[in-house]
């Protein structure tokens, strides 16, 4: 079933359950509803769990609309809107655990109410700032009594293998989830869990027990399988074992760096006192001067210094930084203070998320999800140019590129003469950068947009521009 | 009867039984004794 109207434009990610859809129109979030779709909302949107979970911001905000403005469902539902829609991969270790723990929440509390979640996917997920929301409302559905919860495979792919790889392994997740939109096998975990590593907390039941049935009852129907359940006498009370299980796991698993070379870069970088008050002005007086922005873009944010100054004018600051331990400590910095503006995450600009899923555009790449009001660009230029060897115009680019019409950038130019230039220099062969200037900085800048401001900061290292971009 | 659209994965699902304690466990020793008898009952008939 499709929409046809006029300025609808279904969602690339929102296919896989045909019984209802997600469609945009505008900057309006709109989900059509089948018959069966739509009896499930009538049964839930009459439920205390679900306006529990409403009135604590933990589901998106919905309401029935007109079903006309989506020819041929038989009802439609308007969503608040996701400022910023990312994904699992671009999430640190404390955020995939606090999406996870909020998605068996909502399960924990459907369960005794006669709902349950069709599915167990970490992209059911978002966030509002550093708080997660479970956003597929299409999910939610009667309870058949005497049945697992069917999301439980995709919840151990795409939410518990990564969580158990990162806190009883140390590896990163995020490259395992960017490479596969359906997670992680069980078979595949069971090769890295082997011998002493196959005791580890939640290894043994849900990664080689499960790996072990799967392979075993592959042949199975899984209706069969439930009406073998459901007459052995599996109930509700065992599907809430399982899932209070499952939150007792997660809350055990932590992992945290001791430290790495970004977490302490905030302390042992090079600015002086002065540098930083006058920076710090300068960036505020070009966010204010956007005149409320809906959304900031800090690249190369690390511990959130000016995301936090930017997020005074703007609605919504996207920070990101490659290292998943500076985006991580600094998540749990701004979950602990309840912060609803800064959404922290992992990312290389030097190799930015990709499309991904079916078509390349299921989950959208971050340069198409990219269009700020403001960027900021502070001291990252020469980390690009320099220590990736792009040339410093596709730099200026990739940068510009990630601004509205007539958005801001706020970039900073390190000079070849700073001291930490001159690290990143000492690394490379001499003479290999002989662009890598100020003049031809500037001259790059104004040749595709109209500088507004700049300002040289007192150590005479560090230029800051201020640069608006043309329709 | 609400169709799933996810392939829920029939290993998935008996692993929640033993995953669910006791409880959980009794009820998966019960489907495979039950599996078990079904399969000597079918046998003869099979050969006949």
């Amino acid at each position: 079933m499709t929409s046809s109207h006029l300025g609808t434009r279904a969602d690339p990610g929102s296919f896989r359950d045909p019984t209802n859809r997600v469609f945009h129109d505008g900057d309006q979030v709109l989900r059509g509803l089948d018959p069966q779709a739509a009896r499930d909302w009538a049964a839930l949107a009459a439920s205390a769990f679900f306006a529990g979970l409403l009135a604590e911001g933990k589901v998106c905000g919905t309401a029935q609309v007109d079903p006309a403005v989506l020819p041929g469902w038989t009802a439609v539902l308007r969503h608040e809107r996701i400022p910023f829609v990312s994904h699992p991969y671009e999430w640190s270790f404390g955020m995939l655990r606090d999406a996870a723990l909020l998605h068996l929440e909502i399960l924990r509390r459907a369960l005794p109410a006669g709902f349950s979640t069709k599915d167990g996917s970490a992209y059911n997920l978002q966030w509002r700032g550093a708080t997660p929301i479970f956003i597929d409302i299409g999910s939610f559905t009667p309870l058949t009594d005497g049945e697992p919860w069917a999301g439980y495979r995709q919840f151990c792919q795409t939410l518990l293998y990564p969580l158990l790889l990162q806190a009883h392994l140390g590896l990163d997740f995020q490259p395992w989830l960017r490479s596969r939109v359906d997670g992680i096998e069980p078979d595949q975990m069971r090769r890295l869990f082997r011998g002493a590593r196959r005791l580890l907390p939640g290894v043994p039941t849900h990664v080689h027990l499960h790996g072990a049935m799967q392979r075993r009852h592959a042949g199975a129907s899984s209706a069969d399988v439930r009406a073998q359940l459901r007459s052995a006498g599996y109930s509700r009370e065992l599907a809430l074992a399982t899932v209070r299980g499952l939150e007792r796991l997660i809350r055990r698993l932590d992992h945290r760096e001791e430290s790495s070379h970004w977490v302490d870069y905030q302390r042992t970088c090079s600015y002086t006192a002065p540098d930083r008050v006058e920076k710090e002005r300068f960036v505020e007086t070009a966010v204010q001067a956007a005149g409320g922005p809906r959304l900031v873009l800090d690249l190369g944010a690390n511990d959130g210094r000016y995301a936090r100054i930017a997020a005074r004018h703007a609605a919504v600051v996207v920070a990101v930084e490659q290292d998943p331990a500076v985006v991580d400590t600094l998540y749990r910095t701004l979950r602990a203070e309840g912060d609803q503006r800064i959404l922290p995450l992992v990312m290389d600009l030097a190799d930015p998320s990709p499309g991904g899923g079916w078509g390349g555009v299921e989950r959208a790449g971050f340069t198409t999800r990219a269009r700020a009001d403001v960027v900021l660009a502070l001291a990252v230029v020469h980390h690009l140019a320099i220590g990736r060897n792009v040339p410093l115009g596709q730099v200026v680019d990739q940068l510009l590129g990630c601004l509205r019409p007539n958005g801001r950038l706020v970039v900073e130019f390190v000079h070849p003469e700073d001291p930490m230039a001159r690290r990143l220099l000492a690394n490379k062969p001499d003479g290999i950068f002989p662009e890598y200037r100020r003049d031809v900085f500037e001259r790059l800048l104004a040749a595709r947009c109209r500088v507004e401001r700049q300002r040289e900061l007192p150590s005479g290292t560090r230029t800051l521009y201020q640069v608006v971009v043309g329709d | 009867m609400h169709l799933a659209y996810l392939d829920a994965g029939s290993g998935s699902l008996i692993v929640q039984a033993v995953v669910g304690g006791v409880a959980g466990a009794a009820v998966a020793a019960k489907l495979y004794w039950r599996r078990l008898v079904d399969r000597f009952r079918r046998q003869p008939t099979d050969r006949g």
